[in-house]
């Protein structure tokens, strides 16, 4: 019973990992230490992968990650990262107002750099 | 030839963006570059997948660099068997300009990407060439030039070297044609008063 569970639990290893009993247990048990670590390590790389996204959206119109939240702070807005990142991937409009709301906030971040980039092709994309 | 060697692995739904690497600093520019590349610019960017736009480099012999790096700036590798001592051959900057300045950008932009699977794919959509023209031209997708940040100019004690180097030329009279310092802060003095 212990070995079927095992088995169970090692479908898709590669070799002999899948097959033999004491290779077998030997990854499953690494393996659920990864996973033990990796359900904590997750929820890290989940909120860097957002505030990268909400980075470059932020710069497509002229702003950087930093100022943008402190103008959200200013202002309080309690949005968080995850939806800030679907807001910049696919709702392109509202994430603008949000950038020029943080950007009044905040003093004197006008546009740094590229106002004539096509953004609606960008972010389709 | 390496040019046009496009192969339907990267899909086509990316733009073509091109950079002038004319009077541009090496290391800046390759950091622009490796931005764009890896996709990073984009909303959508996923780590698992490439998603770069295309990126054409023009005049890459062109490209500067600041302080002495055009003569002591080395690129150093191992040959031989596991990179024993003896091996290490180095060639200068301005050899390697001299050999194939692709190169040296190339280099420049491959060193500061992520060192995972996705290198070399990134590598295949990097396409330099040292002049101006380039094979591309009839491509639709070229909208546009991507104009990367300014920089600004730091000058902490080039200021007396400037200085010195202006009244040696108002006393001569003539352009400082030879030593590149002297037409770096030429370059700078144009672009502080401009």
């Amino acid at each position: 019973m212990n070995k079927d569970k095992i088995f169970k639990l090692a479908k898709g290893f590669r070799g002999r990992a899948k097959d033999c009993i004491r290779i077998a247990r030997e990854r499953v048990e690494k393996a659920l230490q990864y996973s033990y670590r990796d359900r904590r390590t997750k929820k890290r790389d989940m909120r860097s992968l957002w505030i990268e996204r909400i980075n470059a959206g932020t710069r497509l119109q002229g702003v950087n990650y930093g100022n943008f939240m402190h103008g959200l702070m200013k202002e309080n807005i309690q949005l968080n990262r995850k939806v800030l990142s679907e807001l910049s991937m696919h709702e392109s409009y509202s994430f603008k107002a949000l950038v020029d709301v943080s950007r009044n906030a905040f003093p004197g971040n006008k546009k740094v750099a590229l106002p004539p980039k096509k953004e609606g092709v960008s972010i389709v994309v | 030839k390496a040019l046009a060697g496009l192969r339907r692995i990267n899909l086509e739904g990316l733009r073509w963006r091109v950079f002038d690497a004319k009077g541009e600093v090496l290391g800046r520019l390759a950091s622009q570059i490796a931005m764009v590349v890896q996709g990073k610019d984009k909303p959508t960017y996923a780590p698992y997948r490439e998603d770069g736009d295309m990126c054409i480099v023009l005049n890459a012999k062109e490209v500067c660099v600041t302080g002495r790096k055009m003569t002591d700036k080395f690129y150093r590798w191992h040959t031989g068997q596991d990179g024993y001592v003896g091996h290490l051959k180095e060639r200068s900057l301005k050899d390697q300009m001299a050999k194939d300045p692709t190169e040296v950008i190339r280099k420049a932009v491959l060193r500061m990407l992520p060192r995972n699977k996705l290198r070399d794919d990134r590598d295949r959509k990097l396409r330099i060439f040292p002049s101006s023209e380039h094979p591309f031209g009839d491509r639709p997708l070229e909208p546009f030039v991507m104009p990367p940040r300014k920089v600004r100019e730091m000058r902490p004690r080039a200021r007396r070297a400037l200085i010195r180097a202006q009244k040696k030329a108002e006393q001569q009279l003539q352009g400082t044609g030879h030593t590149r310092k002297g037409k770096k802060r030429e370059v700078q003095i144009e672009e502080s008063d401009g």
